[in-house]
């Protein structure tokens, strides 16, 4: 009765959540039939000639870019990512806290289309970095920064810096001074407080950034397109070729099956990095709630 | 390997706030001194700048005579036992105990045979592997004392260490921490805002208040002979009553004269600090007896009956053994019997 009662309450509790997830679900299984279709343009039939096709350089390039644009991203935006959150977590203002949650906010807020504009604006051969350089006769030549592999990059770490921060500061909340002074005490310089207690601390943070920010970059198409021409072959701009000026539905089918295949793997592997690192006792074995920590 | 400390004349001010005002004091090699005040009274400060987590303003630190103010610290080789312990949570009891040892290269058969030796020590030989969140209250508290001790500090530094575990618990502790430091023979400071913890475990008691110390002694000693009325009333149950200095140089107070040496300042006002179980309840109509009062309040606590008695404007607090009060009852009235040589007297 009371089970049976709970289920249900469950069940309303999560509806919203199914509501939002069926379209994208329906979407995803319309994709995969379509990227088994027996024809290109309509469904029709079964057959896996769209996924033989794609085993051809061009789509393989953009695999492997994508990949290693996504993962180096992801790696630079962690780097950033963790001071940020730590000059965020020590502010005691709630003034200056605010402030520097909305500067690292901004780019979720502003267009992307805004923000590509505003890197080529700096970086683009007529550009606000390359002017001042030749002005300053430090080259003679513009640098070539925008449509290759390094304006992405430059891009997709840029708008994926809001995506890190928050999780990593969510983490810090576990840290508390008691533990550093405890590290200091015990002989730690700041180095090794920072490598043995903040760092592995922060690891179910590190992890949930990681794995958000490398499946949004690896499904960017917008940086990509705007920032990397058509030189800069990511898979969002390759399916967006393949159905617009090619007309191979199936083909672009499989290739987003690809794509998924690709960032679910990378966060089911963070998953499991998460419950392995984590060292969590089975609730079980835990006797009392953790220690608090909070400083006097 | 043990030393001795000094601070001299250590201030800090936060702003133009002053939480610490002039301290000076020392620790003798090997001894235990507890540092004893009401929340806000700065003990934890002092401790903080002991320990180098804090700088103070102006004075000096003394290790074995070396100044180690400007030392950082995780250089200066102290153990300490935070008040909510911070045993590390991503880290087993063994790699807790061990990480200061890491920190010194000690390499790692020498670690596990001195986190054996701890573990033995503070008897909970068999929990080395379990993770820090599947501990007791108590066992975590032994955790962090043999974290602390593991790396043989100079000095061992404790803030408010037992304030987390229930009254039987505490008591158990005291006397195993005093056995410890006893045992590793280190100088150690605890901070604590309980007297009955100060007077278990101290040689030496520092009592402080608004940033400076009132009194500083042996604790029985202080109990004895308190400084002020702050100190009487702060160290065990006193009642602090108003007195007045007459033309012969006897106290009046309570309505009894008391001959006092130490004050001889004609119609001074004076403060008269009487601990409760030093006032006797005798018959209204014993010659013993002091003064009259009237009960106001009795509860019986077993091994001793405590009562609030009022004498004119004056309540007193008095704690009598169950044998020596046979029936005492709200609205009694009661001879007291208080000698003045177990009364502290200060002026105003």
């Amino acid at each position: 009765m009371n089970a049976h009662r709970s289920s249900l309450r469950s069940f309303a509790l999560s509806l919203p959540a199914i509501i939002a997830i069926a379209p994208f679900l329906g979407a995803c299984f319309y994709i995969f039939r379509f990227s088994v279709s027996g024809e290109s343009g309509v469904i029709s039939g079964y057959s896996l000639q769209a996924y033989f096709d794609l085993a051809e350089p061009f789509f393989l390039r953009s695999v492997w870019v994508t990949v290693k644009l996504a993962a180096l991203s992801t790696l630079v935006v962690l780097i950033l990512s963790v001071p940020i959150a730590l000059v965020i977590a020590s502010v005691r203002t709630a003034l200056v806290r605010r402030l520097l949650t909305v500067t690292i906010l901004l780019p979720m807020i502003l267009n992307l289309l805004i923000q590509s504009y505003g890197w080529i604006i700096l970086l683009g051969p007529s550009g606000v970095l390359n002017t001042t350089l030749r002005e300053t006769g430090l080259i003679s030549r513009p640098i070539l920064l925008l449509f290759n592999e390094t304006g992405v990059l430059l891009g997709l770490i840029q708008t994926a810096i809001p995506l890190a921060v928050f999780p990593i500061l969510s983490a810090t909340r576990v840290i508390s001074r008691e533990y550093l002074e405890a590290a200091s005490s015990l002989g730690a310089g700041n180095w090794r407080v920072f490598y043995d207690v903040i760092l592995p601390l922060l690891k179910p943070g590190l992890v949930s950034a990681a794995s958000i920010v490398f499946a949004y970059n690896a499904s960017a198409f917008a940086v990509p397109l705007l920032l990397g021409g058509r030189r800069v072959q990511m898979l969002g701009v390759a399916i967006r070729d393949m159905i617009s000026p090619l007309f191979n539905w199936s083909g672009a089918a499989a290739a987003g099956m690809v794509l998924i295949v690709i960032t679910t793997g990378v966060l089911l592997l963070a998953a499991a990095l998460i419950n392995r690192s984590a060292r969590t006792p089975k609730p079980s074995e835990v006797s009392e709630p953790l220690q608090s920590g909070g400083g006097a | 390997m043990s030393t001795d400390l000094k601070i001299e004349g250590v201030s800090k001010n936060y702003g133009s706030v002053s939480a610490l005002r002039d301290i000076d004091m020392s620790v003798e090699r090997g001894s235990f001194l507890c540092l004893l005040g009401p929340s806000g009274c700065g003990k934890t400060t002092l401790l903080r700048i002991i320990a180098g987590f804090e700088q103070a303003t102006a004075g000096r630190l003394l290790l074995d005579g070396t100044d180690v103010s400007g030392v950082p610290p995780h250089k200066r080789g102290f153990g300490m036992v935070f008040q909510s312990l911070a045993l590390f949570p991503h880290m087993s009891v063994a790699q807790n105990i061990a990480y200061g040892l890491k920190l010194r290269g000690i390499d790692k058969a020498r670690q596990r045979d001195r986190v054996e030796e701890l573990l033995n020590v503070i008897e909970l030989p068999t929990i080395a592997d379990r993770p820090v969140a599947a501990l007791s209250g108590g066992q975590r508290q032994r955790v962090a004392i043999a974290r602390a001790l593991a790396v043989q500090p100079k000095l061992f530094l404790l803030d408010e260490p037992l304030s987390a575990l229930d009254a039987k618990l505490r008591e158990n502790m005291q006397i195993e921490l005093r056995q410890l430091q006893r045992k590793f023979g280190v100088t150690t400071v605890l901070v604590t805002h309980d007297q009955t913890e100060a007077m278990m475990l101290a040689d030496q008691l520092v009592i402080m208040d608004h940033g400076v110390i009132r009194q500083s002694g042996a604790p029985s000693e202080v109990y004895r002979a308190p400084a002020d009325a702050f100190v009487a009333d702060f160290l065990g149950t006193a009642n602090v009553v108003q007195g007045e200095v007459m033309e012969d140089g006897a106290v009046m107070f309570l309505g009894m004269r008391a001959q006092d040496k130490a004050l001889q300042v004609q119609g001074a006002k004076v403060e008269v600090a009487i601990r409760a179980e030093n006032i006797g309840v005798v018959e209204k109509g014993s010659p013993e007896r002091s003064t009259l009062g009237r009960v106001e309040f009795v509860r019986d606590l077993g091994p001793s009956v405590e009562s609030i008695i009022a004498v004119g404007e004056e309540k007193l607090r008095v704690r009598s053994r169950a044998s020596e009060v046979t029936s005492l009852s709200a609205g009694q009235q009661v001879g007291l019997k208080i000698d003045p040589e177990l009364c502290s007297f200060f002026s105003r």
